[in-house]
């Protein structure tokens, strides 16, 4: 491996390590309140409120996650700047087995966030709980949908 | 001896704590642009992956690759455009999320400001890579 791509590894090995850091800091914030998180989400009788709590914390986290590995997006794309070649290398990365996996992990955060934000201004601008109830469905809905179909297009060459 | 009519200072003799929008005021400005720019980025976020990943194979997406797409002055607009939407959006939502993990008043400032400066580099970086690759 070359010097830019090491270099690249390690801005994505710190993008996860924020990332994991950051979930635990919202997380352990949440659930100080004193009832477990996430829990309630899978059980049987699934409320609201739990299942909104979640979307709520997902969002954060995606949120976070999605600018840390823009930050790094930008900074590999920068090097267009100082050299094509340089900028290829780095760029061969993306293709590689691992790094498909993460971006099937980014376009599940991507499209999470995306539904769960137009959920957000559309509950902003008809104020409707109702709605808002029956919007969650389609956002997870439409996110595993398309996640999974997009992840299929991205792991495709390795299985040819 | 009747009173004059009240008037509002003049700026120089106001306080300057006058003139500053209130906390009430810029949150929600800030919700406001962070809806805007979000909407907006449904949109040209969603459509740079399905390119890059979808319509594209991720190993195509070279140099060459980069230079054909920014020949055209509807993808240049597509990604500058991107790109600080998504700088003002991340930056303003990490700020206000902050407010919820940060204790004290000094410590929640020092955070914002270097989320508006690593957002600001790179706004930079971004602004120059597109130029460059326009002009390739």
């Amino acid at each position: 491996m070359s010097a830019a791509q090491i270099a690249f590894v390690a801005g994505l090995f710190i993008v996860l390590v924020a990332v994991t850091a950051y979930s635990a800091l919202v997380i352990g914030n949440a659930a100080y309140g004193g009832r477990t998180l996430g829990i309630a989400v899978f059980s049987r009788t699934r409320d609201h409120g739990e299942l909104g709590r979640a979307a709520f914390l997902a969002h954060r986290i995606s949120g976070f996650g999605i600018f840390a590995f823009l930050a790094l997006h930008i900074l590999d794309i920068a090097l267009y700047s100082l050299s094509r070649h340089l900028y290829d290398e780095v760029q061969r990365l993306y293709g590689s087995p691992p790094l498909r996996l993460f971006e099937c992990g980014l376009l599940f955060a991507v499209l999470f966030h995306t539904a769960n934000g137009l959920r957000l201004v559309a509950v902003d601008l008809t104020a409707s709980a109702v709605w808002s109830r029956r919007a969650l469905r389609i956002v997870v809905a439409a996110t595993a949908i398309l996640g999974a179909i997009g992840s299929g297009v991205i792991l495709a060459p390795l299985f040819r | 001896m009747s009173a004059a009519p009240a008037q509002r200072p003049a700026a120089w003799e106001r306080p300057a704590a006058a003139d500053r929008p209130t906390a009430e005021q810029s949150r929600l400005a800030s919700y406001v642009a962070l809806r805007v720019t979000g909407v907006m980025l449904s949109v040209l976020v969603l459509g740079h992956f399905a390119v890059t990943h979808i319509v594209t194979d991720v190993a195509r997406d070279n140099a060459a690759f980069v230079a054909r797409r920014l020949s055209s002055a509807v993808w240049i607009a597509w990604d500058a455009t991107m790109l600080a939407a998504a700088l003002a959006h991340g930056a303003i939502g990490i700020r206000l999320a902050l407010v919820d993990y940060t204790a004290t008043r000094a410590r929640r400032r020092l955070l914002d400001r270097l989320v508006f400066a690593i957002a600001g580099i790179l706004l930079a970086l971004g602004v120059v890579a597109i130029a460059r690759a326009a002009h390739a």
